[in-house]
């Protein structure tokens, strides 16, 4: 599963870093074993925006479905 | 340190920790601030006395996340404090963290301190944290850190005594380092030692992995730059994490409901939507209508003046040139100035309560099909106002080539210096009566702004499709938490950047009034009579008749005789320069001071016998208007931000050749569809 796939209100952990992904990510927090929180989309669900680390960071689709998570959980 | 200079403070800190807002309170200073991420995006410095020391140069460095950098503000704050040269080094770094979030602020603090700064931790919006009920220990955190830790709270003063106390006596961390290279990076992080003579391991390791020459080598050797700060960011986190488990309890789930709840909304695809179309609409309507009051005010304030002065002063040349020369150039400034204001005050207003980063956010999908981003709406909208910091505001973006597209367009946004060239035209020439209960001149001026607008979004398209892509960068953006803005923020915001206004554009303004109210009332057969039985010329014996002449058949295409030829020259330095030479060329033919607009109106084309302004000459010069680049301080902007002469000329002709061709074809169609 990939951060794109959740849904709004849905939890989940961050499972690794690809090196892909520009080191700006990491650097705002978004690291492995981390919770991250799908808080709100925009239309078409492109940006999305994410609670992670306190703190929101939205980012595109197409970056979103490079990081994968676990399957979400509720709470 | 050497002991002449004053002691030099730098400010490091993520974006939207209130590091602006302690600069202010910090040095009283002029400077803008809000919460946009990255809105400080020069180098801000002011003097501040700092406790019973002396003076002290406090240096508001941009918001970033990391000392790594990926952007031009983070490269400055890099440079800022590697450099080693004694005029740039900073001798105390002052990190903010906002109370409210300090996990992601210490990363970055603690890089600071790898480097071996003297530093202090500002905790900020303690106001917040409390009312939220985030307990903080402070003593802990300092014990942690190896350094003072101070509460503070920009609103109210609390906090800053002990701060200045704090820079004072501020030494290098007595922890640390939090964050050691290992394994596979060892060996170049020692080459890279080597060759910059560092004795500082962290120095070296930024350094090294930002020079380009030296990641490629790092690269080579099978190891990747990226890999290794990202391995940085998972020990440093690894380090806060911990230490925040013990020092720092915060459950703010009940306030993030709220205000999710709320983002909900206005991301929403209907209500979303709505909601920033009222808050435009309101916008607008502000300017237009809101303004208009101060704007009456000024023009009939100036227009007495100059009826008290022509009758006070003794007749001849002074008098002359005051009231039909020097007044109305500053009158062109002033006019502009409530509008200017009420722009600023509500772009600082959006920027303040966080609601600009989510139009960033819904805009971001309709403006990737021409090769922006939702980055770009901020320059795009701030253009209504000024492309000027319009396009200044594009220095926090990521990818240079989505900076070099909107720093192209932004220009082809209305602002508020064609408004007076659109004003008087629409007057003219656009029936002042309602159409199905609209105003056809407000309609001809919203279909002005829908004009920029489109011919902007057209034009990225084009540059996008032109200009080979290379790999994309990415949207990656801080969604800051909503905020009751800081009237002293939005207050210093419209003061500092109206004040430029009046300032840089009026310089211009008003010295191109006077240059051109000589050319008007001295030509090749003489110098003006300075005596005080002076008599205008007659202005088609003026050099700036012949000006016109001279050009007139280049624009005659378009509709134009000689006096708008001349006033389309002049204006090439500034577009509000048309209305005042128009001032100018109408009412150096008499000595009375009348409307403008009531004299352009009376002007006969000497061919039909008819009103020379009708809707074709006007719907022109309008079209000319919104498409040509004449702003010299724009362009002087565009060189400064793309360090390229190249790229202004390219951009100031390809307008130029667009506003003739557009301006050309609107005034056959319409000469042909009235007739």
């Amino acid at each position: 599963m990939n951060l794109s796939e959740l849904g709004v209100g849905q939890k989940a952990l961050i499972l690794q870093a690809p090196v892909e992904l520009p080191v700006k990510l990491f650097e705002m927090g978004c690291l492995p074993g981390e919770e991250v929180e799908l808080v709100f989309a925009a239309p078409f669900r492109d940006p999305l925006c994410f609670r992670v680390q306190g703190t929101l960071v939205s980012m595109r689709r197409e970056l979103a479905e490079l990081i994968p998570i676990t399957e979400p959980h509720v709470g | 340190m050497s002991a002449k200079r004053a002691l030099r403070v730098a400010l490091v800190g993520r974006p939207n920790t209130g590091k602006s807002s302690l600069f202010n309170r910090l040095t009283g200073l002029n400077q803008k601030v809000g919460n946009y991420p990255g809105v400080t995006m020069e180098k801000h410095v002011g003097l501040a006395k700092i406790g019973a020391g002396a003076l002290a140069e406090v240096v508001d460095l941009p918001g970033v996340y990391s000392l790594h950098p990926s952007s031009d503000d983070e490269r400055v704050v890099m440079h800022a404090l590697t450099t080693n040269t004694d005029a740039e080094r900073s001798d105390v770094v002052v990190g903010l963290a906002d109370g409210t979030n300090l996990k992601t602020c210490l990363f970055v603090f603690t890089q600071v301190l790898d480097l071996g700064f003297p530093a202090v931790l500002a905790v900020t919006m303690v106001d917040e944290m409390e009312r939220r009920g985030a307990q903080l220990d402070i003593t802990a955190l300092e014990s942690a850190l190896g350094v003072r830790v101070i509460p503070v709270n920009s609103r109210t003063g609390m906090g800053f005594d002990q701060l200045q106390e704090a820079i004072l006596a501020a030494k290098p961390s007595t922890q640390g380092p939090f964050f050691q290279p290992a394994g596979a990076h060892l060996p170049w992080l020692q080459k890279k030692q080597e060759c910059i003579g560092a004795g500082l391991t962290y120095r070296a390791w930024l350094d090294g992995l930002s020079d380009p020459d030296f990641a490629e080598s790092v690269r080579a050797s099978g190891r990747s730059p990226e890999r290794a700060r990202a391995d940085e960011a998972i020990q440093r986190y690894r380090w806060v994490n911990q230490w925040l488990r013990k020092v720092y309890h915060y459950d703010p789930v009940r306030d993030r409901r709220a205000a999710a709840r709320f983002d909900r909304i206005v991301v929403h695809p209907v209500w979303g939507s709505a909601f920033l179309f009222g808050v435009l609409f309101v916008l607008f309507q502000a300017l237009f209508y809101g303004a208009s009051v101060p704007m009456d005010a000024i023009d009939g304030g100036i227009a007495n003046l100059a009826a008290w002065l022509h009758g006070v002063l003794p007749s001849g040349f002074l008098n002359h040139f005051v009231t039909s020369g020097l007044l109305p150039g500053i009158a062109g400034v002033l006019i502009f100035l409530p509008q200017i204001a009420l722009l600023f005050f509500s772009i600082a207003l959006l920027e303040e309560t966080g609601y600009m980063a989510r139009v960033v956010f819904i805009m971001d999908r309709f403006m990737r099909p021409f090769g922006l981003s939702g980055k770009s709406v901020v320059p795009l909208v701030s253009g209504t106002a000024c492309a000027i910091p319009a396009v200044m505001s594009t220095r926090n973006m990521e990818s240079a080539r989505e900076r070099w597209l909107a720093i192209a367009v932004t220009p082809l946004m209305t602002c508020s210096a064609r408004l007076p060239v659109y004003a008087l035209i629409i007057g003219l020439v656009v029936p002042n009566t309602p159409w199905l209960g609209i105003s056809l001149q407000g309609l001809t001026l919203f279909g002005l702004y829908a004009l920029g607008f489109a011919a902007a979004l057209v034009g990225s398209a084009l540059l996008n499709r032109l200009v080979p892509q290379q790999k994309a960068a990415h949207f990656l953006m801080e969604m800051p938490p909503y905020r009751m803005p800081i009237a002293r923020n939005v207050a210093t915001a419209v003061w500092t950047r109206s004040r430029s206004f009046v300032v840089e554009a009026g310089k211009i303004i008003v010295s191109i009034s006077i240059v051109l109210w000589f050319l008007a009332n001295s030509g090749p057969k003489g110098l003006p009579n300075f005596s005080a039985s002076y008599e205008p010329m007659p202005i088609e014996e003026s050099y700036l008749g012949s000006i016109g002449r001279g050009i007139q058949p280049v624009l005659a295409p378009l509709g134009y005789d000689w006096k708008i030829s001349v006033a389309i020259a002049s204006s090439f330095v500034a577009r509000e320069v048309f209305v005042g030479t128009m001032a100018t060329l109408y009412s150096v033919d008499g000595d009375e001071i009348a409307p403008v607009r009531a004299r352009m109106a009376d002007e006969i084309n000497p061919e039909t016998g008819k009103p020379y302004f009708n809707l074709a000459v006007g719907i022109s010069l309008l079209v000319f208007y919104a498409f040509a680049l004449q702003c010299m301080s724009t362009l002087a902007v565009v060189v400064r931000e793309t360090r390229s002469w190249r790229f202004a000329l390219i951009q100031f002709t390809a307008y130029a050749a667009v506003a003739y061709v557009a301006a050309w074809i609107a005034f056959r169609l319409i000469s042909y569809l009235t007739l």
